[in-house]
């Protein structure tokens, strides 16, 4: 599912973002990507979804090499890949249905469609009945239900969550890993970068740790720190 | 169909939540139009002006005395003349309407004319031209001629007034293409401001996977609608303004016949509106641009 090959990302003057990472993530797997601020794990995933480009090496996602991928196509990576982000990314404006209706009428769904399917998705959350409440009416845990089931609505092979639990309580937290551990099981590959240790360690899922860049163990079914 | 009215909802929405963005731009577009429009109008009028001064341009043509020259001669002169295609109109002045006219011009003080015995003025052409740039050319054929004694025109005078109006249609031109470009750059400017202000909101659209066009078209709208809106206000207020002014301009310009037609009201509001909507949607689009590129 994604493929990196010797990827650096310098950014300039001579900061590393990443340097040297090869690894594979197969379909269908559920990886947590772990470190420490700035050891890269948002560079990774900010190349993942071509918001950047790599300075060397090869990034590719779905058998799609990146590189090659236009300009004008990169909107139609984004609806194959969910995101979900420590701050929620909502659109303050929207309802939570609107929110998740946009990613559903940006591939060009009819309104009509789009409203079923996101009160689906939004029932799935546990949300139903916040449907008609704006994000700063909502709670973080619901605000970032609301995000995950935008990032899920189109029921993309990928999905990305960056910190997703950062801004929550472990209970709340509890909950939302509970959510992305279902979309994993629907056969949604599930990449998360987190500072979570508790959660990390009690998942027991794939481990990937990055330091200053540099990818300084990958563990089948890994805790946060070392064994 | 489905997709536009969800553009025009969106459009619509922002516009009322972010009322103040959309009242600065307004006023904006409103402010530039107004000034545009009254330059316009002002080139209008000025220009139809200069048009009426050039007209007086005339060639004076007199003709000889001692002998006066034969009926037939002032025939085939007038004839002449007016077979020119440059010729707009001519007129024969005889003698003795030269001398009715010299009488009128002095019947505040007759003793001056009363010296005078017989009648020693001559007969005249005054020829107006189609276009009054060609003076030079029609003068000059009536070097040589036997009846012509003597052609006037103002050739300094004529080559002056020329010369102004040129330069001031020129200077008006700038002026307008100035005043253009401010137009642009401040309503631009205003809309690029509330783009800015919705930075954010771009950036999730965009990671949404929203094509580029897909979030441009509302802020075009937008765009559009407060270019239409800020332009037809102001196309009112310019030409409620151009009637009232004007009115009063007349009245006190008594020696002068101010073209109150001169301004064409449906190009002045037609080029109003169309620079509106077309700044509107340019401002939205290229002000999006820096933002899109995530």
């Amino acid at each position: 599912m994604i493929k990196f090959e010797d990827v650096t990302k310098i950014y300039p003057p001579s900061t590393v973002g990443l340097e040297r990472v090869t690894l594979h993530i197969e379909k269908g797997e559920f990886v947590f990507l772990v470190g420490p601020s700035g050891s890269g794990k948002s560079t990774f995933i900010r190349l993942l979804i071509k918001e950047l480009e790599p300075d060397r090496g090869r990034v590719s996602v779905g058998g799609r090499d990146l590189a090659t991928l236009r300009r004008w196509k990169i909107p139609y990576l984004r609806r194959n890949i969910g995101c979900v982000f420590q701050d929620f990314k909502l659109l303050p404006n929207k309802t939570a249905l609107e929110n998740v209706m946009y990613a559903l009428l940006v591939t060009g769904n009819a309104n009509h469609d789009s409203k079923k399917k996101a009160l689906e998705i939004l029932s799935l959350v546990g949300l139903a009945h916040k449907e008609d409440s704006f994000p700063n009416q909502m709670s973080g845990g619901e605000q970032q239900r609301v995000s995950i089931a935008r990032a899920f609505v189109n029921h993309p092979p990928l999905l990305i969550a960056d910190e997703p639990t950062g801004n929550l309580d472990p209970e709340t937290s509890m909950g939302i890993m509970q959510l992305l551990y279902r979309i994993n099981k629907t056969g949604t590959t599930v990449l998360m970068a987190t500072h979570d240790r508790e959660m990390v360690d009690r998942m027991r899922r794939r481990v990937i740790a990055l330091e200053e860049g540099k990818v300084v163990r990958d563990q089948k079914r890994g805790g946060y720190g070392e064994d | 169909m489905g997709r536009i009215s969800f553009f025009l909802k969106e459009a619509f929405g922002s516009l009322r939540r972010n009322y103040f963005m959309t009242i600065a731009a307004l006023v904006t577009v409103f402010l530039s139009m107004v000034v545009l429009g009254g330059v316009l109008v002002f080139v209008y009028t000025t220009s139809a002006l200069l048009s009426e001064v050039e007209q007086k341009v005339e060639i004076t043509v007199y003709l000889k005395t001692d002998p006066d020259p034969s009926q037939e001669q002032i025939d085939a002169l007038q004839a002449e003349i007016q077979s020119w295609k440059e010729v707009k109109s001519s007129t024969f002045v005889s003698k003795e309407e030269a001398l009715n006219r010299l009488k009128e011009d002095f019947k505040e003080n007759p003793e001056i004319l009363e010296g005078l015995t017989g009648n020693p003025l001559p007969a005249s052409f005054e020829v107006s031209l189609v276009d009054p740039k060609t003076v030079d050319t029609v003068a000059a054929r009536f070097n040589g001629n036997a009846s012509v004694d003597e052609v006037r025109y103002g050739k300094e005078i004529a080559d002056k007034l020329f010369t102004f109006t040129s330069q001031a249609r020129n200077f008006l031109l700038g002026f307008i293409v100035l005043l253009g470009i401010v137009a642009v750059l401040l309503i631009s400017n205003t809309i690029r401001l509330s783009i800015f202000a919705r930075k954010r909101e771009v950036e999730i659209m965009k990671l949404v996977g929203a094509t580029n066009w897909f979030i441009r078209w509302p802020f075009i709208i937008e765009g559009v609608t407060v270019g239409l809106f800020g332009a037809v206000v102001a196309v009112v207020v310019v030409l409620v303004l151009n009637s009232v002014l004007i009115g009063r301009i007349r009245d006190s310009l008594t020696f002068m016949t101010v073209p109150l037609d001169a301004v064409p009201y449906v190009s002045v509001t037609l080029i109003l509106l169309a620079v509106g909507v077309v700044i509107g949607a340019a401002g939205s689009g290229i002000g999006l641009r820096r933002f899109l590129k995530i």
